[in-house]
């Protein structure tokens, strides 16, 4: 293509005008058919004729790379660039000034967006289909389980013996606030029970549980006790109650709990809760610790790779490039990638977690102290050299101070970063509140997920407002 | 007390900044140094307290060779020189009285200084510094606070905290409008005249040069091309020295 332009052109550079009226249209008809965009470029519209050529051989290799890439026979994504190739013969043929390439650029991407589709398994209507689904969880994510109301707990029992046997015994019952009586010592299958309770709070409902020999409760039900604090109700006796005996026709001793539970005032943490402070409390000091370490570790690397400082010889300048090379490689890798490695390494917990934190901090503050280095002021460092300062005055009284509240907003920004990777590393195992919220997500216990979102929120949103609060106090 | 002998500089670059330069100062002189921008005036006096190393030549300071100076010979040297500069290279973050305790470093232990530990009488005399250029009530403030004429005199009071010998002044009023150029220019020949502090100074107005200068010298692409009083800059001379384009401006400034 390049070739024919040459040729061409030379000649017609003298005159342009009457050049161009002879140029033989059949011929860049041709040229177009043979190759997309030759004509074009034959007509002197090297642009258009560029635009041309790319899109149509860009669709070809995308056509084909989709077929390669679903194994299809044929694609009929084909018309694309046929679609393309068809358009600039007619282009060449009835515009052959326009320098618009317009049309097969929106067709390569009708193309990119069909082929990307498919690869994507992009699937709009989903979208809208199944909202349902994430109802349910949505409304328990919004319902987060962090406190509950602090309760107390009266509770009695009273034993039965079932069925009733030859020679009963007399039935035990609790002792204390609470009292529960029986007023059948024994029962068999479909009897109906009368109990009886006193002591409870007056007018709250009471749990009413019976709970058999060995195994879990078999049944339970609830009633409300009256203003005295007396409860009174008709049980009968279902067949449930026998189901983990080994021969239901031999007597057994059972117990009918009844149980109230009253608001004391007050609330108290909600186990969730309690786990979702510890979390968070370990994904800050995680932050807070990688930050720091982090941060002492990128001080000498920032030096090492601030320009101005290392390229006075040779051998400085090598090591400037060494260094900023594993910085920037180092700061490539995403922390999250560095803590699957760590967590296979030294196990779960928060420890794999702050040792990529801490990697990644290193190298990512590392480049940006180096830039605070590279923008100081020479001013002041030659104004305290002409005073017969000493390298180490020079550095403390000239450069410190130039450097020390870029270095701690930096660091301080850095801090606020890493509690939200933090998070994140919590779910490859790294610890913190991250690990605990992967779990509840795999438990499908939206409460609990929910609670760790709030949560999140609320320190993240703390430590954006710190954050920026201190550095614009810094800067 | 000075003395420049064949004095070259080439920066790494290859600009010959100073060519084969050579003058001598007198103790209590005023010695003013003009030429164009470019010309080598900042090269010459970053010379004189080994800023910049020379490439050739000698510079004595009371028969002490200041280009074989190394270490701690060198600072001692460097401490006896003040210097004021154009854009006042206070430390902007610092405070009024750490950047006038700064001119003190020369003189201080500096394990004890670097901790920030100054002695008593240093903070006095920082405080007599600053109320001899009448800004005493500044030295609490942070140095980016103050107004370039301000700053400019921190940068005196720091000097001052030198003692020194000899000052050399870097275009010290260029970035001051006229009235505090002279204010500014008045503390330099104060200390020029009643303390005996040898000044060496390049300005660019003729109006400033023909006040306060003793002796002129005029450089010209590193070259000396002028020395002599400064009265004696003519038109002539000056077209010399500022170069044939600059005549016009230059030459009705003068008159
Ligand atoms: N660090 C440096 N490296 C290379 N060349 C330099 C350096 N500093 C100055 N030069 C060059 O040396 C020459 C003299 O510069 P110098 O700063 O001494 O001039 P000046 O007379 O002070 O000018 P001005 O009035 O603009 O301050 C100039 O050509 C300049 O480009
Ligand atoms: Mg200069």
């Amino acid at each position: 293509m390049a070739k024919k332009h040459k040729i061409f052109v030379q000649p017609l550079s003298n005159n342009h005008m009457t050049k161009t009226k002879t140029a033989p249209k059949w011929l860049a008809i041709l040229l177009s058919a043979f190759l997309p965009g030759l004509g074009q470029a034959f007509q002197r519209r090297i642009r258009t004729g560029l635009y041309i050529f790319l899109a149509f051989a860009t669709s070809l290799a995308v056509v084909f790379w989709d077929r390669g890439y679903t194994g299809a026979e044929s694609s009929s994504w084909m018309i694309i660039p046929a679609l393309i190739w068809l358009w600039n013969i007619f282009n060449v043929a009835f515009f052959p000034k326009a320098s618009s390439a317009l049309i097969p650029v929106f067709l390569w991407l009708i193309l990119a967006y069909g082929v990307g589709a498919k690869v994507t398994e992009f699937n709009l209507p989903a979208l809208f289909q199944n909202v349902g689904r994430s109802q349910t969880m949505i409304r328990e994510i919004l319902h987060p389980d962090f406190v509950q109301p602090l309760t107390e707990k009266r509770t009695g029992f009273s034993e039965i013996e079932s069925p009733c046997s030859s020679a009963l015994k007399a039935p035990n019952h609790s002792t204390g606030d609470v009292t529960v009586t029986i007023l059948q010592p024994c029962a068999n299958n479909g009897d109906i029970i009368t109990i009886e309770g006193s002591g409870f709070w007056p007018n709250e409902s009471v749990t009413v549980a019976w709970h058999i020999p060995i195994g879990p409760q078999a049944m339970s039900t609830t009633v409300m006790s009256d203003a005295q604090g007396n409860v009174k109700l008709d049980w009968q006796v279902l067949p449930i109650v026998y189901s983990n005996a080994p021969d239901p026709s031999i007597p057994q001793i059972h117990r009918v709990v009844l149980t109230q539970e009253h608001p004391s005032g007050g609330i108290e943490l909600s186990s969730v809760g309690g786990y979702v402070l510890q979390g968070i409390s370990e994904t800050l000091g995680l932050a807070f610790l990688s930050t720091i370490v982090g941060a002492l570790f990128a001080i000498p690397f920032g030096f090492l790779a601030a320009r101005n400082l290392m390229t006075g010889s040779p051998i400085g300048t090598l090591f400037y490039f060494i260094i900023r090379t594993i910085l920037n490689i180092t700061r490539s890798i995403e922390a999250l990638i560095m803590a699957i490695i760590f967590v296979i390494i030294v196990g779960l917990g928060p420890f794999p977690g702050m040792i990529a934190l801490t990697i990644h901090t290193t190298a990512a503050l590392g480049k940006l102290y180096s830039e605070v280095i590279e923008g100081i002021d020479a001013g002041p460092i030659e104004a305290i050299r002409a005073t017969g300062a000493n390298w180490l005055q020079v550095v403390r009284f000239a450069v410190i101070p130039q450097i020390v509240p870029s270095f701690t907003a930096l660091t301080i920004y850095r801090w606020d970063i890493n509690v939200r990777s933090s998070t994140i590393i919590g779910f490859v195992g790294g610890g913190g509140i991250g690990f605990f919220l992967w779990q509840w997500i795999i438990l499908q216990d939206f409460r609990a997920v929910g609670s760790s979102f709030f949560a999140i929120a609320v320190v993240v949103i703390i430590m954006d407002f710190l954050s920026a609060q201190i550095r614009e106090r810094l800067v | 007390m000075l003395k420049v002998e064949h004095l070259t500089k080439v920066y790494p670059g290859g600009t010959v900044a100073l060519k084969d330069l050579s003058f001598e100062v007198e103790d209590g002189e005023f010695l003013v140094v003009i030429g164009l921008s470019g010309s080598g005036k900042s090269t010459l006096l970053r010379c004189i307290n080994r800023l910049i190393d020379p490439t050739e030549g000698k510079i004595t300071m009371d028969g002490a060779d200041i280009t074989a100076a190394k270490g701690a010979e060198l600072r001692h040297i460097r401490r006896q020189i003040g210097m004021i500069f154009q854009h006042f290279n206070l430390v902007k973050r610092s405070s009024v009285m750490t950047n006038v305790l700064n001119g003190r470093l020369g003189y201080l232990n500096p394990w004890l200084s670097t901790m920030g530990i100054f002695p008593a009488e240093e903070k006095k005399r920082a405080q007599q510094a600053l109320a001899r250029l009448g800004i005493e009530d500044k030295v609490h403030s942070r140095a980016d606070e103050l107004s370039g004429g301000q700053q400019q005199r921190v940068g005196i009071a720091r000097t001052l905290m030198q003692e020194p010998k000899l000052i050399l002044a870097d275009e010290p009023v260029a970035s001051l409008d006229p009235v505090l150029a002279h204010s500014i220019l008045q503390y330099l020949e104060q200390l020029n005249k009643d303390d005996k502090v040898t000044v060496i100074c390049s300005l660019h107005y003729l109006d400033l040069i023909q006040r306060y200068a003793t002796r002129v010298i005029g450089l010209k692409d590193g070259v000396k091309v002028f020395e002599g009083l400064p009265s004696e800059i003519n038109r002539v001379k000056f077209k010399e020295i500022y170069g044939e384009e600059a005549q016009d401006i230059r030459a009705t400034a003068l008159e």
